[in-house]
């Protein structure tokens, strides 16, 4: 039983690391946590959903398609959400974020109904049973996909140009805008390159659930932005680690003490770790010299 | 760049302000028409159910207005959303109290909600019907809360004896975490030992939950025969799938509110074979609800579930009220006491002295990717 539960928590916790990639770019360069997050997750799931149902795509296509929409989506959001507000208090663009969260959701209800849709695709349903554990298709796909797109990510921040200017836009923004980084496209990108991420994440979810619906995004967002915080929010590496690591907690928690106690579980071992580095496991300390 | 954003904002407020004076202008209780509120939860989580709510009530309404209305008068149906929340849903039945056009309540959907708001409909004298709050605590919720649906402890206790006759000893139940779903919980617990069956595993869910892996991997250890669903079937279905890909091949046993196309269509193979009790099944000996079905159909192009076939009879008997008693809430209340075997889309109903419905449920099960009676 412990085999299978360890993959079915580290299926969850890639999915979770996903999401979790986009909180923590955004939070990493503009210091505010965009709690329409969960929702950008919906409609790329649900854009996934189009492409193949409506549009008759292949599983790929409506990856890649859905992606770039999402990201699309995405940078109009950090445009007229979050850009006209950035001088403001740093309450002002939370608020705006949770009415972007709740326009998301209505958005959804309003264009493809309130009922649960299922995923029309017959990958992902053959199950392969090896030793005492038993895994789909889709869970195979969840593991490697999570783990390209991640490997990507970290590849693309740490070794190109453009990546290092969004890590110096994330150290200072003023600082950035000096060396000449247009900050402003780096934020963008950040807002796309997360939301593109978030996308996969929902095709995905789709998929493995065989389920979408509008307000799929809430819980979703939640946990993934607890696994952002439990890693280290504003770290790239923070959010993988964070996200595997409560989809275990989470799982292994359920399996051996009760599932009705799963979340205070995973809650509870967030604020013991924040006790203990309130940073997050690598987050980096914040030095405020006054 | 800044007035422009400005002028955008003031156009919004406007439209806001516009559209508030419709509201108001439509909302003015005129004396021709009939108001008959409808708490549902329209958003959220439970949206699809509140949805389901308002088409079973609507199409109440559109029935009797075509025929020509109750004395002339045209019946509306004011829906206000409660968020499946039961803090919003107090708020929304203070609404309907204080509006005296309003005659009476269908709502609300969760007996959570139905529960937190009986105390402000019961002070206020006014009826709140609900079709589908079957929690066992609603019982004693107050003369002026009634219900259309049976509660949870018949529905679990009905099934605890259907899953003697299908031979299980042993059963795990997965159930929802809200009024709702421990209320099934107990009392299946309650009846299962006197039907021989031992409950292995009771686990339970949060409403909305999507991953089960883990609860169905602790299931698979305990080997039972059948697992009884405590829930809605949108969780039915995933839990289903997700025994399927983890190799877990039991049989799935539930009460009525699995029934649903979305069961079937979410489920796919995996809901095959499913066993259920229902009280609304278009399609066998009940003319009502195979004339409801058809109605609903043409109105809506979709099938109606199970909520939305309650909802329809909840609307109807209340206008059935106005009917006969005439246009008043407290004679709504005396006429719903009296009520004895009305025929609706989900049996024959006649409320006991506490406000419950007594009827009787069809046993049904997924064959071939439909619901047939159970044979």
């Amino acid at each position: 039983m412990l085999l299978q539960q360890l993959t079915n928590g580290l299926t969850i916790g890639m999915i979770y690391a996903l999401i979790a990639l986009g909180y923590t770019m955004v939070y990493g360069i503009l210091k505010i946590v965009n709690f329409a997050h969960g929702d950008i997750f919906m409609m790329g799931s649900f854009l996934g959903l189009f492409f193949m149902k409506e549009l008759d795509l292949p599983l790929y296509l409506a990856f890649l398609l859905s992606a770039v929409v999402t990201s699309g989506i995405g940078i109009l959001i950090e445009r007229f959400a979050y850009r006209p507000l950035r001088m403001a208090d740093r309450i002002v663009p939370l608020i705006s974020a949770l009415g972007v969260s709740t326009f998301l959701i209505s958005l959804a209800q309003k264009i493809w109904g309130t009922e649960m849709r299922p995923f029309p695709t017959a990958f992902g349903s053959r199950t392969y049973t090896l030793g005492s554990i038993t895994f789909s298709e889709i869970q195979i796909l969840i593991l490697i996909l999570s783990f390209i797109l991640m490997l990507g990510l970290h590849l693309f921040v740490t070794k190109t140009k453009t990546g290092t200017a969004m890590r110096a836009t994330s150290m200072s923004l003023t600082n950035a805008a000096l060396m000449g980084i247009n900050t402003n496209r780096m934020i963008s990108l950040a807002f796309g390159i997360g939301s593109a991420l978030a996308a996969c994440a929902g095709i995905m979810v789709g998929i493995y659930y065989n389920a979408v619906y509008p307000t799929m995004g809430y819980m979703a967002g939640i946990n993934a932005f607890t696994a952002a915080v439990l890693g280290g929010i504003g770290s790239i590496p923070g959010a993988m680690l964070g996200g595997v690591l409560l989809g275990l907690v989470e799982t292994l928690g359920g399996a051996y003490i009760s599932t009705q106690y799963k979340s205070v579980i995973s809650f509870a071992i967030l604020i013991i770790v924040l006790l203990i580095r309130p940073s997050g496991i690598l987050g980096k300390k914040d030095i405020n010299k006054v | 760049m800044k007035r422009s954003f400005l002028v955008v904002i003031l156009a919004g407020l406007l439209v806001g302000l516009l559209g508030g004076c419709a509201a108001n202008d439509g909302s003015s209780a005129k004396s021709d028409t009939i108001r008959i509120g409808l708490a549902a939860p329209i958003s959220g989580t439970q949206a699809q159910y509140g949805q389901a709510f308002k088409n079973g009530a609507e199409l109440a309404a559109a029935q009797i207005n075509d025929a020509g209305g109750i004395d002339g008068k045209q019946v509306e149906i004011v829906v206000q959303d409660d968020k499946g929340d039961s803090n919003e849903a107090v708020n929304v039945a203070n609404k309907f109290v204080s509006d005296k056009s309003i005659l009476a309540v269908v709502g609300h959907f969760n007996s959570s909600a139905t529960l937190a708001t009986a105390p402000v409909y019961n002070k206020n004298k006014i009826v709140e019907i609900s079709p589908s709050s079957s929690a066992p605590g609603v019982t004693d919720a107050g003369e002026y809360t009634f219900r259309v649906i049976t509660t949870d402890a018949f529905q679990a206790d009905y099934l605890a004896n259907w899953s003697k006759e299908l031979g299980y000893s042993k059963v795990a139940l997965i159930y929802e975490q809200s009024d709702f779903g421990l209320g099934l919980l107990d009392v299946y617990q309650k009846s299962a030992p006197a039907n021989n069956i031992e409950v292995v595993a009771a686990e339970a869910y949060n409403p909305g939950d999507k991953d089960f892996s883990t609860i169905l991997t602790k299931i698979k250890d305990k080997q039972p025969e059948a697992i009884f669903i405590g829930g809605f079937y949108n969780e039915a279905a995933l839990i289903s799938q997700q025994a399927k890909k983890l190799n877990l091949n039991v049989d799935f046993i539930g009460v009525d509110s699995l029934y649903s196309e979305a069961l079937l269509e979410l489920g796919g193979d995996s809901v095959e074979g499913f066993k259920l009790i229902g009280f609304f099944y278009p399609g066998g000996d009940n003319e009502e609800a195979t004339k409801f079905a058809s109605d609903y159909e043409a109105a809506y192009s979709s099938q109606p579930d199970t909520y939305a076939a309650y909802s329809y009879v909840a609307t109807s008997v209340v206008i059935e009220a106005i009917k006969e008693k005439g246009a008043d809430r407290e004679s709504i209340k005396t006429y719903l006491e009296t009520l004895k075997d009305y025929k609706g889309a989900t049996g024959v109903l006649s409320f006991d002295e506490n406000g419950d419905v007594e009827t009787i449920p069809s046993k049904l099960t997924v064959q071939g990717g439909k619901f047939e009676l159970y044979k």
